[in-house]
C-alpha cells in the first residue's frame, strides 16, 4: 500500500503543466462562450462542442496518468482494446474471422503485460514478428480460404498500427534512469498527449482562420497545407517550451515536436483515407460530437512509437 | 379459455422479492457493466423520458443478447416486473434453459403452435397488463436475418388496443448479432447501438393492424436514422 502511494506522488513538473492545460480548457470554456453569447453561430457551437469533449478526453487522461502505472497501462490497453473493437465490424472482420478476432484481443493483455513487466525485447518482437505469422495462420488453418487476403492484410495492420503503436507509451515506464531528469514517464506521456492534442487544436484553428489551399484534396478537404504548416512550427515551439517535462535539450526538443506534430498528422490523414474508403463519417460515437475512439487516437496511435524512439535516443543512447 | 389455468400462469409470473435483487444485481449492475465496457454498446436515449408504469418495449431480434439489453434500460424499479416474451418450444426445450429463463431473465415462455396449448398467450400476457407488469416484445417472432427488419406479428397490436393507456416504447438494437450471432456460443465483442424511441401511445379504437404498421415503421425509421447518422455525403470530408 505505501508503494501504491510513493508512486503516485506528483512532481512539479507535472503539477505544471496540469496547471496549463487547465488553464487553456478553462480559457477556451469561457471564451467561446462569451462569442456564443455575443454572436451565435455554426463555428462557435462546433467550437464548444469540441471543447466540452477535451474537458472529458483530459479528465480521462490526467487521472489516468497519474494513477498507479498499473491503472495507466489497463487504460492504455482498454484503449487499443476499444479501437479493434470499433474497427472490425467497419472492415467487415465480425463474420467469418471472428474466432480470430478473439485471439487478435486476447493479444491485447499480453503486449501490455510485457510491457508492464519491462520485458523490452519480448515487447518489440511479440506483434510485429511472432503474431505477424500466428495470426495468418490460424485464418488458414479455418480451412476457409475466401477472402483470406484481406484478413491476412488487415488484421496485422490492426495489431500494428492500434495495439502496437499505442503500447508504446506504457513502455516510457521502462526508460534506464536518466541523470538530471525528474519529471519521470508521467510527465513524458503527459508531454506526448499534450503535442499530439494541441497539433490536433492548432491545425484546426490556423486550417480555420487561414486555410486555403488543401494538402489532401481527395480524402480530407479540411486539411489544409496552411493548417499544417502553422500546426507544425507552433507544436515545435510548444515542445521546446514544454522540454523542462523531457530529459531532451532546447534543438533535441523541437525535432522531437516537429516529428510528433507530423506522425500525428500522418496518423489523421491515414484514418482519413480508411473512413472515406468505407463511406463513413465518423469511426464511432464514443465522445459526443468528437466521433469515435479512432478518431480521436489517429494521431497518438501513429505518435507513440516514434516518440518513444526519440526520447529514448536522445536521452539514453546519445547521451551515453 | 379457462380462467383458472390464466390464474395459474400468473400465480408462475409473480416474482419473489429475492429474485428482484437478483434481477437488479445481474441487469443494473453487472450486464450493464459489462455491456458497456465490454461489448461497447453505446445507447441512444429518447427526447422523452420514460413513462412510469406499465409500457410495452417493442425492438427487432437477431440475437439473444437483444433481452438482456434490453432489461439494462428497465427502470431499477420495475425490473422485476419487466417480463421477456420468448417462446416455449425453444427455450423450454430443456429443464436448465426453461429454469434459467424463469429465473435469470425473468421471461414469460408461450406457445408459438396453436395445437398444444391451454392458454391464449394474448390471454395471458393481456391479464399482466392489467395486472402492472410491462412486457419486452420482439414482434419479428424470431432472430431472422441479420439486420433486416422482418413483418410484425399481430401480438402487439392487440395486447396495444386492449390497453389505450399502456405507452408501446420502441427500441432499435443495432450490430449486438455481430457479438452474437445465430447459431454461435462465443460472444466476440463489436460494439453495437441501442436506440431507445419516444413512447407510442395510441388512442383507443385504433385498429390491431394500424398499431402494427405503426410499430414497424416507428422502428423501420429509427433503423434508417441510425445508419444515415453516419454515411458520408458525397461532398463532404471525413
Amino acid at each position: 500500500m505505501n508503494k501504491l502511494i510513493e508512486a503516485w506522488e506528483m512532481n512539479a513538473e507535472v503539477q505544471w503543466v496540469i496547471f496549463i492545460i487547465l488553464c487553456i480548457l478553462v480559457f477556451s470554456s469561457v471564451a467561446w462562450n462569451t462569442w456564443n453569447f455575443l454572436k451565435p453561430g455554426k463555428l462557435v457551437n462546433e467550437l464548444l462542442v469540441r471543447t466540452r469533449s477535451w474537458w472529458i478526453m483530459c479528465a480521462c487522461f490526467i487521472v489516468t496518468t497519474l494513477a498507479h502505472p498499473l491503472v495507466t497501462h489497463i487504460g492504455l490497453a482498454f484503449l487499443s482494446f476499444a479501437l479493434l473493437r470499433e474497427m472490425y465490424p467497419l472492415l467487415k472482420l465480425d463474420q467469418r474471422e471472428r474466432n480470430v478476432v478473439m485471439l487478435c484481443y486476447a493479444v491485447i493483455p499480453v503486449q501490455y503485460t510485457l510491457a508492464y513487466l519491462g520485458m523490452t525485447t519480448l515487447f518489440l518482437a511479440f506483434i510485429p514478428v511472432f503474431m505477424f505469422v500466428v495470426i495468418p495462420f490460424m485464418l488458414v488453418i479455418r480451412g476457409e480460404t475466401q477472402g483470406i487476403v484481406r484478413s491476412i492484410g488487415l488484421m496485422p495492420y490492426s495489431l500494428v498500427a492500434w495495439v502496437y503503436g499505442m503500447s508504446h507509451l506504457a513502455l516510457l515506464f521502462h526508460l534506464p534512469e536518466i541523470p538530471g531528469f525528474t519529471a519521470g514517464p508521467q510527465g513524458l506521456l503527459l508531454y506526448l498527449i499534450f503535442l499530439v492534442g494541441i497539433n490536433d487544436v492548432l491545425q484546426f484553428g490556423w486550417g480555420k482562420t487561414i486555410g486555403q489551399r488543401a494538402v489532401l484534396p481527395k480524402v480530407s478537404p479540411n486539411k489544409t497545407w496552411e493548417g499544417l504548416i502553422g500546426g507544425v512550427l507552433s507544436v515545435t515551439l510548444i515542445a521546446v517550451a514544454l522540454r523542462f517535462l523531457t530529459p531532451l535539450e532546447a534543438w533535441e526538443a523541437a525535432f522531437t515536436g516537429f516529428c510528433v506534430a507530423v506522425a500525428g498528422f500522418m496518423g489523421d490523414a491515414i484514418a482519413s483515407g480508411i473512413k472515406r474508403d468505407l463511406g463513413i463519417k465518423n469511426s464511432g460515437n464514443a465522445i459526443p460530437g468528437h466521433g469515435g475512439y479512432l478518431d480521436r487516437l489517429d494521431g497518438f496511435s501513429a505518435a507513440a512509437a516514434p516518440f518513444f524512439h526519440l526520447i529514448y535516443f536522445f536521452g539514453v543512447t546519445a547521451a551515453g | 379459455m379457462p380462467a383458472g389455468s390464466i390464474d395459474a400462469e400468473l400465480f408462475n409470473a409473480r416474482v419473489p422479492s429475492g429474485r428482484r435483487w437478483l434481477l437488479w444485481f445481474l441487469y443494473k449492475v453487472l450486464w450493464r457493466t459489462v455491456v458497456g465496457l465490454v461489448i461497447g454498446l453505446r445507447y441512444v436515449w429518447g427526447k422523452m423520458p420514460h413513462p412510469d408504469g406499465p409500457v410495452i418495449y417493442i425492438a427487432n431480434h437477431n440475437s439473444h443478447l437483444d433481452a438482456m439489453s434490453l432489461m439494462t434500460i428497465v427502470p431499477s424499479h420495475r425490473i422485476h416486473l419487466t417480463h421477456s416474451v420468448a417462446a416455449q418450444d425453444f427455450f423450454g426445450r430443456s429443464g436448465f434453459r426453461s429454469w434459467s429463463m424463469k429465473n435469470l431473465v425473468n421471461a414469460v415462455l408461450i406457445s408459438r403452435s396453436k395445437e398444444d396449448r391451454d392458454v391464449d398467450p394474448i390471454e395471458l400476457l393481456d391479464a399482466m397488463l392489467r395486472q402492472g407488469h410491462s412486457l419486452i416484445l420482439f414482434p419479428e417472432g424470431t432472430r431472422g436475418v441479420p439486420g433486416v427488419l422482418a413483418d410484425f406479428k399481430r401480438g402487439v397490436g392487440h395486447l396495444a388496443s386492449r390497453h389505450p393507456d399502456i405507452p408501446v416504447i420502441p427500441v432499435y438494437l443495432d450490430g449486438l448479432y455481430r457479438n452474437l450471432p445465430k447459431g454461435r456460443t462465443l460472444i466476440v465483442p463489436f460494439g453495437g447501438t441501442l436506440v431507445m424511441g419516444d413512447p407510442l401511445s395510441f388512442p383507443a379504437g385504433t385498429s390491431v393492424d394500424a398499431i402494427t404498421a405503426k410499430a414497424h415503421s416507428a422502428i423501420a425509421s429509427m433503423a434508417s436514422e441510425l445508419k444515415n447518422e453516419n454515411t458520408l455525403p458525397p461532398t463532404d470530408s471525413p
